[in-house]
């Protein structure tokens, strides 16, 4: 029988080509943090694309009213796998990507703790993820809502296989992400440059140290709940059954007890992102370290505490409304102590108006806007009255989209020359920028009046009321719109690979380790590192460098 | 007319308890107020308050969030704050030996505070913790049990944090995750008082002796289910702010601590940028 090695790696960015070693096989076989970390971002274009293709469809069923462009199953089926891929396929795995590729590099290590178990948690998310759109051929998608209320769950509502492998396919992108959060974990823990004490490390590395924290502590509620909620359908057990004692309110609240953390799971890293970002633009230090750090670490430790707001309709009692209004109320404490942060980093500053720093300007809108559609829910009536409309639509994209993605976007455009040797073209990643802050808000702004007119989410279609159509209309061209700036960014991508500019090791005059290596970097991240004075390392060394040859 | 709040009631435990932590202090110091004094006199006077007042009345006969407000203040408040005003600088051994325990198994403190808490909710033992008749002077040894372990546990817990030793307290991460994981401990366990049955404690079921229920049911609108309720949320969200406050308070500390300047000589990166 013929064998074949394993290949090597000898570079970083090898090709595709599946006709040499070098080629797809390595990428397959890597254990390299930076090719994981691309392996990501890529997995998160391609179920972008599913989740995307899913959006389109949706607004294009809304575009009109008494469409009948999809059936109600059908369109169920999509909405609910548009959520489910959204967080769990795209959003967690960009996040993935950026922090197994970066943390190393800003942390002078050259691999994370566990490289092998690193591949591990990526290649079972991905199986994760084709498990779930299997169920598309296997009879059908699940149905119930990325956040797949009981009983619609149970066997009784749903009867095709597809929230079985709903269960099975988020079970294993748990695990993987999981696994990879505590590979980071113990990687920034023990494996950090000498002298870069906890004081030191950069503030995307707190995020991520935080966000793994974060991760570990609120996926095994979410783990636990598919597993009963898998031992339902298949063995008849009666955890969320209500028809035979069972109690529904219950993955109500293992979901949220994940599903709320997961809202600053999906969005501590942009917060990392932005801060690297807003520092390096505003040519200045982070205005308030120890704030940002500690605000980081406030959001974490409430994010447990505030689950119940998103079950303000089910009728737990106004005691129980009362207290979770109140600490729902006081998590926006830190994030907005945050917001001011970037705001003090950039007073003053000499500002820089890349790409990367208009999406990170663009996001304290967005997600500002997102904030205080969030912080109206908390107020209980507001809540009865906009629960389940088009107003909470509005609200969590422009918290996912507006916040979490914009700060990715950020991320990308600041961090693409590192990964690629290449620069991007500031005149079309500004093409993109436009039109994608045009397209998101045309899409979703428009949506929070919806709600408030009182247009329910998840219903197939609506009739001709008054403003429906045309507000309905605009939202499906902003839908359009938007995909057109992510094929923009796919073009802009792949043209900047092909023919950009070299970039050099250090293109913006930035901060941090990953700088001071080449682009992409080596197989072997670092030979030799300076030494760390402040979580600004590398600005340090290129101070005192500029000082020595001024003799100061 | 006597009202629910004129029920102020002598204590004997309370006030045994109080004059045996003063003579402590002045054991302790050989008759000298030390530097924090203020603190502990501060925590040992809360006590007896809270011990004598309607709280606790209310507490003891009608309402489980009334007995919960207690329980949180004398563990996560007088509790640390007797220890805060503990001298470091004492003739008697104990309270540096006490201190070396904790640093070396902090989470001895952790456990007697947090499984104390649970321990004292197991439905049988709270419902026997409660007098079933008239004693001397309000005296009821269960009671005054249950008192005394609660205000320990309070300073058993806070001891790593807050120790009289700063030498010998955690790293201030480790209090981090010491705090962070108590407000874990503190959750479930509010968790499941907030979404109980309302009949998980018998004691507030039996008949009214003073003839306040009325009051409290029909005036205050607090049923056995909301009070239930009430008890459960307080242990779940405001105690662990107490905690997260620990926690916040433990990270600047930690963050905003100078550190030894390092020394690397002859670094090539940096001769390379020179």
């Amino acid at each position: 029988m013929e064998t074949v090695n394993v290949p090597e790696p000898e570079e970083s960015l090898p090709s595709t080509s599946i006709s040499n070693d070098q080629g797809l096989l390595q990428w397959i076989s890597t254990v390299d943090h930076k090719q994981i970390g691309i392996l990501y971002l890529l997995m998160s274009v391609l179920f972008l694309l599913l989740g995307g293709v899913a959006a389109l469809l949706i607004r294009v069923q809304l575009s009109v009213p008494n469409n009948n462009f999809l059936s109600p199953e059908m369109y169920n089926q999509l909405f609910t796998m548009h959520g489910t891929t959204m967080v769990f396929l795209v959003m967690t795995p960009a996040i993935l990507g950026f922090s197994v590729y970066f943390v190393p590099l800003m942390i002078g290590a050259n691999d994370l703790a566990f490289p092998r178990m690193n591949a591990f948690s990526l290649w079972i998310g991905l199986f994760g993820g084709m498990l779930l759109y299997f169920s598309f051929l296997a009879g059908g998608a699940p149905d119930a809502g990325w956040f797949n209320y009981a009983p619609l769950n149970q066997r009784a509502y749903s009867q095709s296989s597809g929230i079985d492998y709903y269960c099975i396919g988020l079970l294993l992108v748990g695990i993987g992400t999981v696994g990879t959060s505590i590979n980071l974990i113990v990687t920034i823990i023990y494996y950090r440059a000498k002298g870069m004490s906890l004081r030191k490390l950069p503030v995307f590395v707190w995020m991520i140290l935080i966000n793994s924290f974060l991760i570990v502590a609120a996926f095994p509620p979410l783990n636990a709940a598919l597993s009963m909620l898998l031992l339902d359908r298949q063995l008849q057990t009666h955890f969320f059954n209500n028809t035979s004692g069972g109690s529904p309110i219950v993955w109500q609240h293992l979901f949220w007890s994940f599903g709320h953390p997961e809202v600053y799971i999906l969005i501590l890293p942009s917060f990392g992102i932005l801060s690297e970002v807003f520092q390096v633009y505003s040519r200045k230090p982070i205005f308030g370290y120890s704030f940002i750090v500690g605000s980081g670490i406030a959001i974490a430790l409430l994010a447990f505490g505030v689950w119940v707001h998103h079950m303000f309709a089910v009728g737990l009692g106004l005691t129980v409304y009362s207290y979770f209004a109140a600490s729902s109320m006081l998590i926006g404490v830190p994030t907005g102590v945050k917001v001011f942060n970037w705001l003090g980093t950039m007073w003053g500053g000499s500002l820089r108006f890349t790409t990367s720093m208009l999406f990170a300007m663009a996001f304290l809108v967005e997600f500002t806007i997102g904030g205080l559609s969030g912080v109206a829910f908390a107020i209980v009536p507001i809540d009865w009255q906009l629960t389940d409309s088009y107003f909470v639509v509005a609200h969590l994209h422009y918290v996912f989209v507006g916040g979490s993605l914009f700060g990715l976007m950020a991320g990308l455009f600041y961090w693409y020359p590192k990964m690629s040797g290449k620069m991007i073209s500031e005149k079309l990643g500004k093409w993109f920028f436009w039109l994608f802050v045009i397209g998101f808000n045309m899409t979703f702004f428009i949506q929070h009046i919806l709600g408030i007119k009182g247009m329910p989410r998840r219903v197939y279609t609506y009739p001709d009321l008054p403003g429906y159509t045309w507000m309905n209309m605009l939202s499906t061209i902003g839908g359009f719109l938007m995909s057109l700036s992510f094929l923009l960014l796919f073009y802009i991508l792949h043209k900047s690979y092909k023919i950009g500019k070299p970039a050099g090791n250090d293109p913006w005059d930035a901060y941090t380790l990953e700088w001071t290596v080449s682009s992409p970097p080596k197989i072997r991240n670092f030979t030799e590192l300076p030494p760390i004075y402040s979580y600004r390392a590398f600005r340090d060394l290129k101070e005192n460098a500029k000082n020595n040859k001024h003799g100061k | 007319m006597e009202t629910i709040f004129s029920q102020w009631k002598f204590n004997l435990g309370a006030s045994l308890l109080f004059i045996l932590l003063i003579t402590f202090y002045f054991y302790l110091t050989k008759g000298k107020l030390k530097m924090g004094a203020a603190f502990y006199f501060f925590g040992c006077f809360l006590m007896l308050v809270l011990s004598l007042s309607p709280l606790h009345f209310i507490g003891m006969h009608y309402l489980l969030s009334a007995y919960m407000v207690m329980h949180i203040l004398l563990l996560l408040i007088c509790g640390p704050f007797i220890l805060m005003g503990i001298p470091k600088e004492t003739p008697n051994t104990s309270i540096k030996k006490t201190s070396v325990f904790f640093f070396n198994y902090p989470w001895m403190g952790w456990l007697a505070g947090i499984g104390l808490m649970w321990f004292w909710h197991i439905p049988k033992i709270f419902d026997a913790a409660f007098p079933k008749s008239q004693s001397l002077f309000g005296f009821y040894p269960l009671a005054f049990l249950h008192m005394l372990t609660l205000l320990l546990a309070g300073i058993f817990f806070a001891w790593p944090i807050l120790g009289p030793h700063k030498e010998l307290r955690a790293h201030p991460l480790v209090g981090l995750v010491y705090l962070a994981s108590a407000c874990v401990g503190c959750s479930i366990l509010g968790l499941f008082l907030t979404f109980a049955p309302p009949t998980l404690y018998h004691h507030y079921f039996m008949a009214d002796t003073f003839g306040f229920a009325s009051t409290i049911k029909h005036n205050w609108g607090i049923d056995r289910a909301m009070d239930q309720q009430m008890a459960g949320l307080m242990m779940w969200v405001p105690c662990c702010f107490i905690y997260l406050s620990g926690c916040m308070m433990l990270f600047f500390k930690y963050i905003n601590a100078k550190e030894k300047p390092i020394v690397i000589e002859n670094n090539k990166l940096e001769r390379r940028y020179s």
